[in-house]
């Protein structure tokens, strides 16, 4: 059995290149099908990825951990107190790579011409470098200096939208720990550019600064903290937890619902794509190959009247489109690997960085080669392509030996 | 007057594009109004004096010391349209007033009224007095180019400012001090510089801000000087925004008196609710 296995092998390869023409055409239709669903899984993996990075390096961190009331009301009254020893030695853990204690409250910024709610941020500028894009992002003037700086770092858009700009004051508000309100005339020095949903939602100045002008002593409100490996979140989730189980900590997926929701989509989009693909690819393959039996259908029945049985001409079909397909996911993936290989110096896209903003993602995006893609996605190829191949296969398998004989001369 | 910005902020949606702006001017024009207005009743006594910051503060002392009572006619002027409210306004030193909208039928009854920094606002279709946060104090007073903070802090100019006196003119006849006013260091105050226009019998003839770059942003004047309660006084003021030409803020006291003895009740948020009078 196994010598005539090996000789329906030899027999269905050397078919296979009988029409080069033909199977040419199938083996392009199989890898530019394959290549077009790693390179666009690639893609959007890097785009995902990229975004998702983008923002929560903004400002979001991996995950953040307040009092218990404050994300259903932000205000003075739930702030808290900065970590205690416990929760410092959670957070110095290797798997953090870098963690910021904030003071953010609602208020009001006021320039001569306009007035405008926003998040008055106070923030340690050491480590709010390591943690947040912001610092980077500073396009006139400066960051912060420190804790105690009393200059205000405003959103580009925002200083547009009050018509002011570096060196001139404004006036922040908020409730203070008295219960009153304070005002206080900041002087702005630095601008940044983020996206316009950041620039008009929040205004950074020293933390210190941030208390004296609240009336705390070093209450806080926020601590965010990111974790670059994503397998360690949910073991530092609750690690930290454990170590303030009076507090709310919360990872990015809670803090930032839409982007969980457009990460979780992401991941289907590629399989819409897949059936899309395949069904065209299906499309080609079945017209090729049926059109090949038609043409053989003279040689189908001489071998059936040689005494093959339709299953074994069944097999012989089917084992030429098994090698077909396979030939052609092959080079698709080679395609698809030489692809990415070349673009792995990022695909550029400030082009369209407008645009781009509007969907949270980042610049340049890096297409990662992913082997569990280049597995499962070129498998499911081969195993369909194989699955509508059968229909012409048993088109063969049906060839009547007197009928081909009747066209032979 | 004071109390009627709260009212105004509910009843006058169609106001509201205005508000960004609509919310300083509004308060500032109360403010200014009721300052410009008391000023000049009280500031029959000529000002003697000479350095620019006493001129400025008997200006305001005057209109401090007082108690007063007042019909006004507050002109709103918009691109969409003009739109005029009247409202009754009760003062009592610096930290007391109760302004009460009288007309239209649509935002009669809407009050305000202004204690010390607190600035509670009733609405008689909600039947509910709420206390302004502090944040909606920059708002736009009644959709007028006011703003809750005008009405409150009239007086900053002499306290949080330096003062320099710039010229004297003659203008119609009389004695008029130009003032600047600029911010010291630290204060909580947006503008760069203020220049108030004082007649030497005390009347504020004209208010202009300006940007901390030096960029007139709006400025307030009197445009009618006539006696009333007994005083010199603005009868009519305007508040002009220089980026919105063509909308103003025009108010015009009909009715005033001075000096006169007003109830305690008057100034409580049983009252402001409720009125007795």
């Amino acid at each position: 059995m196994s010598g005539t296995l090996h000789s329906f092998i030899q027999l269905a390869w050397r078919n296979m290149w009988r029409n080069p023409r033909r199977t040419l055409i199938t083996l392009v239709v199989v890898s530019a099908g394959l290549w077009s669903i790693l390179f666009f899984n690639a893609f959007l993996n890097a785009w995902m990825q990229s975004s998702k990075d983008a923002t929560l390096k903004l400002l979001i961190g991996s995950g953040q951990i307040h009092a218990r009331e404050y994300m259903d009301n932000p205000n003075i009254k739930t702030v808290m107190a900065p970590p205690g020893a416990r929760l410092r030695a959670a957070l110095e853990r290797p798997e953090i790579a870098a963690w910021s204690a904030r003071l953010v409250l609602p208020g009001v910024i006021q320039s001569e011409y306009k007035t405008r709610p926003v998040n008055i941020a106070g923030v340690d500028p050491a480590t709010e470098r390591r943690l947040s894009s912001i610092p980077a992002k500073i396009v006139r003037g400066r960051y912060l200096n420190g804790v105690d700086d009393d200059g205000v770092v405003l959103g580009l858009h925002m200083a547009k939208r009050l018509k002011t700009g570096l060196g001139r004051r404004v006036i922040l508000m908020s409730q203070n720990a008295d219960g009153t309100v304070s005002e206080q005339s900041f002087t702005v020095v630095g601008l940044f550019d983020a996206n316009q949903k950041t620039e008009d939602f929040y205004v950074f100045t020293g933390r210190a600064a941030d208390q004296r002008f609240l009336h705390l002593n070093a209450e806080i409100s926020e601590i965010a903290f990111a974790v670059p490996n994503d397998a360690d979140l949910d073991p530092v989730l609750t690690r930290l937890r454990a170590a303030a189980p009076q507090l709310d900590v919360r990872s990015w997926r809670q803090l930032s619902t839409y982007l969980a929701a457009t990460d979780s989509m992401m991941r289907g989009v590629i399989y819409i794509w897949l059936a899309v693909v395949f069904s065209m690819m299906a499309i080609g393959i079945v017209n090729t190959q049926l059109m090949a039996v038609f043409e053989r259908l003279h040689e189908f029945g001489l071998l059936r009247a040689l005494g093959m049985t339709p299953r074994r001409v069944l097999m012989m079909v089917s084992l030429e489109s098994l090698f077909l397909i396979g030939v052609g996911c092959l080079v698709g993936m080679a395609l698809a690997a030489l692809t990415i290989w070349g673009l792995r110096g990022g695909i550029d896209l400030s082009a369209f960085a407008k645009g781009l903003e509007l969907v949270q993602g980042g610049q340049v995006l890096f297409p990662k080669f992913d082997l569990a893609s280049f597995v499962v996605f070129p498998l499911l190829i081969w195993l369909l392509g194989i699955l509508v191949a059968l229909w012409p296969a048993s088109r063969a398998a049906k060839a009547s030996p007197v009928e081909a004989m009747r066209h032979a001369t | 007057m004071r109390k009627m910005w709260h009212d105004g902020k509910f009843a006058t949606a169609d106001l509201r594009q205005g508000q960004e702006w609509g919310r300083h001017a509004i308060l500032k024009a109360a403010l200014g109004i009721s300052v410009l207005g008391l000023t000049g009743i009280l500031g029959t006594a000529p000002l003697q004096a000479q350095t620019a910051r006493q001129i400025l503060k008997s200006a305001f002392d005057n209109w401090r010391a007082d108690s007063s009572y007042a019909v006004t006619t507050m002109t709103v002027r918009r691109a969409r349209g003009t739109r005029k409210m009247t409202f009754k306004s009760w003062t009592k030193g610096t930290s007391k007033a109760l302004v009460r909208f009288i007309a239209p039928a649509r935002d009669a009854g809407n009050a305000t009224l202004q204690l010390g920094a607190a600035t509670y606002v009733y609405n008689p279709k909600l039947n509910q007095v709420i206390k302004l946060p502090a944040s909606a104090m920059s708002q736009s007073w009644m959709g007028s180019d006011f703003s809750y903070n005008d009405l409150a802090r009239s007086q900053k100019v002499v306290d949080d400012y330096r003062q320099k006196l710039l010229a004297t003119k003659r203008i119609g006849g009389r004695t008029v001090y130009v003032i600047e006013a600029i911010p010291k260091k630290g204060k909580p105050i947006v503008w760069g510089k203020q220049i108030l226009w004082v007649r030497r019998d005390g009347v504020l003839v004209k208010v202009e801000y300006y940007d901390q770059l030096g960029k007139r942003v709006r400025a307030m004047s009197a445009d009618k000087i006539g006696r009333i309660g007994g005083r010199p006084y603005p009868v009519v003021m305007t508040m002009r925004r220089d980026d919105r030409p063509g909308t103003f803020t025009r108010i015009t006291t009909t009715k005033a008196r001075f000096n006169i003895k007003i109830p305690a009740y008057m100034f409580t948020q049983s009252n402001l609710q409720n009125p007795r009078n």
